[in-house]
């Protein structure tokens, strides 16, 4: 009953819908009703001017009024914390499913006021903020639970500020969508062996010896590190060994035929990751998107990931 | 909670039950106050265990019971004080932080149902303000806010200032406009410990408590003359009863109406603004001949009220010296009068009935006056006045007569009207205050509680009651101890310090008539320098709503004047954009204002043309110096463009 008197209320709050950003809050969008400490002090300040009143106890009963005042004024300053706030951009990396997204948002003001105290969330998700009229940039983490394109939910900017007895609010809805990967497969048997196509392969450039060093990467193997390089600079690098390995692989829809459909993607995605991190160049084939050619390095990696990410549900599939 | 906060917490219940503690017995005020402390320190990490806290209200309660054997306004906040002092003891969560620093502001506020003086009011202000500290603090602390660098403190205060100062139009229209109500709703027993006054009995040697209190018992303006202040005896409740040791008002004619009085002279016309007793007895110059609705005039000349005042009043009177008062008087009040206890005093009753002897008798009183006078000479011839005086034995009074011969006015008065009964002479006792104290600064009179004074009333027939002041008759060489003796820090001993005195005392009359003395009925006559003689309660809230709303208005312009650009040419040119966004070609955010500009000229040629100039003249503005000059012309013409 009360959930469903909230989703109907919420249904009735502006935006509506989706919006275009930059989003200046104005007057029109921006909520404010006291907090359950803001009804509290209601009731004692109500009880203090009926009691003032019956004793026609005069400063008594001013003492309730000022407060009655200062409360009233601070439902106004909490309503013009978010007045004139804007909410420049939103942008996220794409992460694997399952994982927070990190939402970035930009904050700027019209005005010269500085704010303090502003909370930006989603559901639990929260994050605080404060800035001045230069702006600041926060970052919510965003739970996801699917690949594919996100639709960015309606976040919630709220204050409490100055003095905890008002909650003023408004929604701010990106109409910005925000990419998230399949969840990479966690327990994947190794790369598959080029089978037999060494008659397509390229010609192998020579020397395991030809190498170049680079930073320390997470996965890399322990026995890749170059530890005297690494102690002259600080910072662990890795010894990378261009072409060492002559095979070159086609990431293949067919490969994982067999398994259920939204496993062949995270299979799929868990083998970018390993192809990846051993740096073999990779090509991938899946149905409904144009072959994706050899390649190796974080753009690939994210042309074939979004591919994943992008493949069409099970139903429509065969 | 975190650290500051907690501790912010703690110091706004601090500051809210100090003005409480102030109130209460002395003894038991220090002893919360102690307790709330050592509460405050054990409980800082984490909550007192259950028990534990079960056990000290209950020892508070114990505390409370010993102290006011009784239910009243004063336990109540006994009871309060003690809540207050043992909940820090569980205060644990931000939650727990919020409602202790709302629920500690009935602090001062019950601190104003007992006193309303400066004290109280200094110290509600403070714990208002330190309330609304902590309260702020508690709203930083949930969201994580940091203070910024430099002085921390006053930029906190700044802020709660703020918003009381922004409140305050509306608190002062409330104030002012708010109905009140006419008459309570319910009523709380008062307090259960009285303040010193002025009480309808007078046991002698008892008042040396209300003759050391130096505070005003009431203020009195006159409208036109003033009696010599020699002359100013200020009556309150007339003393018929006596029983042997203790003089009392007799009940029965409290509500029987008085004779009227033939005034001698044109009497004086004056207010009287008495400081609050929570009793109804009133205290009139003279010998009322006029008092307002409200108040009534008993048999025995003494004023009362109908209501016991609780807050303060002001009482537009009009008294005289009597020609005669009561010249016939009736045989029931007669034997009232010249009633004595049984077996008291034997030498005084001895004396009185020779007295009369040696006097005679006769129909005209002046063998009474004759007596009276003799009395008058016995006290000038032999008496002396003194403030230290010994406890009082069984016959009080022959001691006072034969012996000792020392005393002060209760003693007199008490004396005199024993003799005079005894000698056959109806005589009664009248307590008040005598003389009084001007102030230049705004030209009234104070009435001090040190200046309380019993005389002597005599009935002699034909000339009715007649004031005897027996300690007036005492020669002036033989004045031994007096308050002025006793404390030479009042008022006159310093002549510096008496301007300062004069001036808060003047303020204080002024809060008194501005704040405390507010009620349904000013209320009502608010408006009479404009010509109104009544506003109803209709008006009244239409007018409440109105100033209110205007407040309301006011707060949010104010409020919102921060959003203001700074920056006149930045004010003129967004003012500018939003002439066009109201025609729906306002400048987008992304956009330069020459591509703006130029794009309006695409739509609309002529405007555009004037647009592109002022735009580019803008960005020059902007980007490159101009000159002072340059930049008025452009503001103004910013200002003149229209669509």
């Amino acid at each position: 009953m009360i959930a469903a008197l909230r989703r109907r209320m919420q249904s009735w709050m502006r935006p509506r819908q989706a919006e275009q950003l930059p989003v200046r809050l104005q007057r029109n969008r921006i909520y404010v009703l006291p907090t359950m400490t803001g009804l509290f002090f209601g009731l004692l300040l109500g009880t203090m001017g009926l009691g003032a009143l019956n004793f026609n106890n005069n400063p008594a009963l001013l003492l309730a009024l000022l407060l009655a005042g200062a409360a009233q004024a601070s439902l106004i300053a909490a309503h013009m914390q978010l007045s004139g706030v804007v909410v420049d951009a939103v942008a996220a990396d794409p992460v694997p499913a399952g994982e927070p997204l990190r939402l970035r948002i930009a904050l700027g003001a019209l005005d010269q006021r500085l704010r303090r105290g502003l909370r930006i969330g989603h559901g639990e998700a929260h994050v605080h903020a404060a800035f001045d009229h230069n702006g600041g940039t926060v970052e919510l983490p965003l739970p996801t639970a699917r690949r594919g394109l996100l639709p960015l939910p309606r976040l919630v900017l709220s204050t409490v500020q100055p003095l905890g007895l008002a909650r003023a609010w408004a929604y701010v809805w990106p109409q910005q969508t925000v990419l998230v990967y399949p969840a990479a497969e966690s327990q994947a048997p190794p790369l598959p062996t080029p089978a037999g196509d060494a008659g397509r392969a390229q010609v192998t450039r020579a020397g395991d010896d030809v190498h170049h060093l680079r930073g320390y990467r997470a996965g890399d193997a322990p026995r890749t590190v170059a530890w005297k390089a690494s102690a002259r600079r600080d910072s662990l690098l890795v010894r990378e060994y261009e072409q060492h390995r002559s095979d070159q692989l086609l990431l293949d829809w067919q490969l994982t035929s067999g398994l259920p459909y939204e496993q062949r993607i995270r299979r799929l995605a868990r083998w970018v990751d390993d192809a990846e991190r051993e740096g073999r160049r990779y090509a991938l084939r899946i149905p409904g998107h144009a072959a994706i050619a050899m390649g190796l390095g974080a753009m690939h990696r994210h042309r074939c990931l979004r591919a994943l990410a992008l493949m069409p549900g099970e139903a429509v599939h065969d | 909670m975190q650290a500051r906060g907690h501790a912010l917490v703690l110091s706004a219940t601090a500051a809210c039950l100090l003005p409480l503690l102030l109130q209460l017995p002395p003894s038991l005020g220090f002893g919360f106050g102690i307790a709330a402390v050592l509460i405050a320190i054990a409980s800082w990490r984490r909550a007192m265990p259950f028990l534990l806290r079960l056990l000290i209200g209950i020892g508070m309660i114990v505390a409370i019971a010993v102290v006011a054997p009784g239910v009243g306004r004063d336990t109540a906040c006994m009871v309060l004080a003690a809540m207050l002092a043992l909940k820090p003891s569980e205060t644990v969560s931000l939650r727990d932080g919020r409602s202790l620093a709302g629920f500690a502001l009935f602090g001062p506020f019950a601190a104003f149902l007992l006193d309303q003086g400066p004290v109280s009011l200094v110290l509600a202000l403070t714990a208002v303000l330190a309330s609304l500290l902590a309260l702020q603090q508690l709203a930083n602390d949930e969201a994580d806010v940091r203070p910024r660098a430099g002085s921390h403190w006053w930029q906190a205060s700044t802020g709660v200032l703020r918003l009381l100062a922004l409140g305050l139009p509306l608190a002062l229209a409330a104030f002012w406009l708010f109905p009140r109500l006419p008459t309570p709703l319910w009523g709380l027993p008062n307090r259960v410990v009285a303040k010193p006054g002025l009480s309808d009995t007078m046991t002698p040697g008892g008042w040396l408590d209300l003759m050391n209190d130096d505070s005003p018992a009431a203020r009195v303006q006159f409208f036109g003359a003033a009696p010599p202040r020699d002359q100013m005896y200020w009556r309150g409740p007339v003393l018929w009863n006596f029983d042997g040791r203790t003089w009392s008002q007799p009940k029965q004619l409290l509500n029987i109406p008085a004779a009227p009085l033939q005034p001698a002279g044109a009497g004086w016309d004056y207010q009287i603004e008495p400081e609050p007793t929570e009793q109804r007895q009133l205290i009139a110059l003279d010998l009322p001949m006029q008092v307002p609705d409200g108040a009534f005039v008993s048999l025995d000349y003494s004023v009362r009220s109908s209501q016991p005042l609780n807050g303060v009043t002001r009482w537009r009177m009009r008294s005289a010296a009597p020609a005669a008062a009561e010249p016939e008087l009736p045989e029931a009040l007669r034997r009232l009068a010249l009633q004595l206890p049984a077996g008291f005093n034997p030498r005084t009753l001895a004396m009185g009935r020779q007295w009369r002897r040696e006097a005679g008798n006769d129909v005209q009183g002046n063998a009474d006056a004759a007596i009276a006078n003799r009395a008058l000479a016995m006290i000038r011839r032999e008496f002396g006045y003194t403030l230290n005086v010994p406890l009082a034995g069984r016959n009080e009074i022959d001691d006072f007569l034969f012996e000792r011969k020392q005393g002060y006015c209760e003693h007199f008065s008490s004396s005199f009207v024993v003799l005079m009964r005894a000698a056959g002479i109806p005589a009664r006792v009248v307590t008040g205050y005598a003389g009084g104290y001007r102030n230049p600064i705004g030209d009234y009179w104070l009435v001090l509680n040190s200046r309380a004074h019993a005389w002597a009333e005599v009935w002699l027939p034909r000339r009715g009651w007649v004031r005897v002041d027996p300690t007036a008759a005492v020669a002036p060489e033989r004045v031994f101890d007096t308050l002025a003796d006793r404390q030479p820090g009042r008022i006159g001993a310093f002549d510096g310090l008496v301007p300062v005195f004069n001036a808060s005392d003047w303020l204080r009359r002024g809060w008194n008539d501005f704040v405390l003395g507010y009620d349904a009925q000013r209320q009502q006559r608010l408006f009479n320098p404009f010509g109104v003689d009544r506003i109803g309660s209709r008006e009244l809230i239409l007018l409440f709503t109105t100033i209110a709303t205007l407040a309301l208005a006011w707060m949010a312009w104010l409020i919102a004047r921060g959003e203001r650009e700074k920056d006149p040419l930045l004010r003129a040119w967004h003012r500018l954009g939003r002439r066009y966004s109201r025609q729906g070609r306002g400048r987008e955010m992304h956009e330069p204002a020459q591509a703006w500009a130029e794009r309006v000229a695409a739509d609309v040629p002529r405007a555009g043309e004037h647009l592109r100039a002022l735009s580019r003249r803008f960005s020059d503005a902007r980007y490159a110096a101009v000159e002072p000059a340059a930049l008025r012309r452009l503001l103004r013409d910013l200002a003149a463009h229209r669509p």
